[in-house]
């Protein structure tokens, strides 16, 4: 299909776009409206979608402004913190990453050769040994502990315990 | 649409150990300027969306989120006619978005609210019908030129499509939509 134009096309529109058709338009023009199909064309259509358009309009039901301002404001703020989070977070995982390397690295080295650094508390005298069921009995607790577990055992598992409780505390609060 | 410029942690650490962070940039105008923009604004474009998509629920979801992404986008201060166009090619990429969403979707998936027809206010008059049967971009490209009055440059920027297509593309949608006038205006409509 060829598009062609009618010469007085950009004159119609202009006429249209200020109002003025078609009582307030030269009569020659609204005489060659009246004949040309283009132009009769572009009259109707163009005052068919002007009218829907007030139609419409008059019908749009318009929400507070301050409230798409404050949504807006609202989204900027936490893209932004993503995006800084981001690097923070990458950090982050590097070290927890790097630490948990080193754990299994230093438990290897442990187990292949021996627990040695655990062989002080052997040499600790009898009366300075710990023993659980002791610490029971001083609480006045009525639980019977049993009494192999030593403070070989609850030293480690109390430091482990309190590192991934803070390592845990720390990642929550930054999550929050 | 122009992204904001990815922040790098060269630049965004200092400001978090110097307790600035996060620090949000300015938008575009202030909250009175774009009260008065919204004023202006929020009729044509809730009209545009809803005469193309056909559907005035979307339309108000759409027309909200045009105004929140036009907030957030950081872009020079280019004036209100400007602004208007920007928003205008913000509604038409989301429907754009929508529309091919919806393609994405199995007709098996679809509600059946969604497939039964939609009467609205909207669909009465002699363009409804016309311009249900028109297809999106033909519509679009209509209501653009005809009901917001812009130039085949400006429907350029706005869709995306090339400046040379437009005037051959809107040729035939005129066309095509004036013989459908025709023909409805010489039908005599049926009484409910």
């Amino acid at each position: 299909m060829i598009a062609r134009a009618c010469a007085h096309e950009n004159e119609v529109a202009e006429v249209l776009r200020r109002g003025q058709w078609p009582s307030a338009c030269a009569p020659e023009l609204r005489a060659h409206v009246n004949t040309c199909r283009l132009c009769g064309d572009f009259v109707l259509v163009a005052e068919s979608f002007q009218r829907a358009r007030a139609e419409a309009a008059s019908a749009a039901p318009v929400v507070s402004p301050g409230a798409l301002w404050w949504r807006a404001q609202l989204r900027r703020r936490n893209a932004a913190v993503e995006r800084i989070g981001k690097p923070i977070l990458g950090a982050q995982i590097f070290a927890l990453a790097t630490n948990l390397v080193l754990v299994v690295v230093f438990l290897a080295y442990q187990a292949r050769h021996g627990v040695g650094w655990l062989t002080w508390l052997e040499q600790l005298p009898e009366s300075y040994k710990l023993h659980l069921d002791q610490l029971g009995q001083q609480l006045g607790q009525s639980a019977h502990l049993n009494p192999g577990w030593s403070l070989a055992v609850l030293i480690p598992s109390t430091a482990t315990l309190a590192l991934l409780g803070g390592v845990v505390a720390y990642l929550a609060s930054e999550k929050q | 649409m122009k992204e904001p410029l990815p922040m790098h942690r060269e630049s965004v650490l200092p400001k978090v150990l110097a307790g600035d962070a996060p620090r949000v940039e300015d938008p575009p105008m202030d909250s009175d300027a774009f009260a008065g923009f919204y004023e202006r604004s929020a009729r044509p474009l809730w009209a545009y969306l809803a005469r193309v998509s056909g559907d005035p629920t979307l339309a108000d979801d759409l027309m909200q989120e045009s105004f929140v992404r036009f907030l957030c986008a950081s872009r020079p201060e280019e004036g209100e006619v400007a602004g208007r166009r920007y928003l205008f090619s913000i509604a038409t990429n989301l429907l754009r978005d929508y529309w091919r969403r919806r393609r994405q979707v199995s007709i098996e998936e679809l509600p059946d609210e969604l497939m039964a027809s939609n009467p609205s206010s909207l669909s009465e008059g002699l363009i409804g019908p016309a311009l249900a049967r028109m297809k999106p971009r033909e519509r679009q490209l209509l209501w653009l030129a005809h009901a917001e009055g812009y130039t085949h440059r400006e429907i350029a920027e706005i869709t995306g499509l090339a400046s040379a297509s437009i005037r051959l593309l809107l040729f035939r949608a005129r066309r095509k939509i004036a013989s459908l006038l025709r023909e409805q205006s010489s039908t005599p409509r049926r009484q409910p």
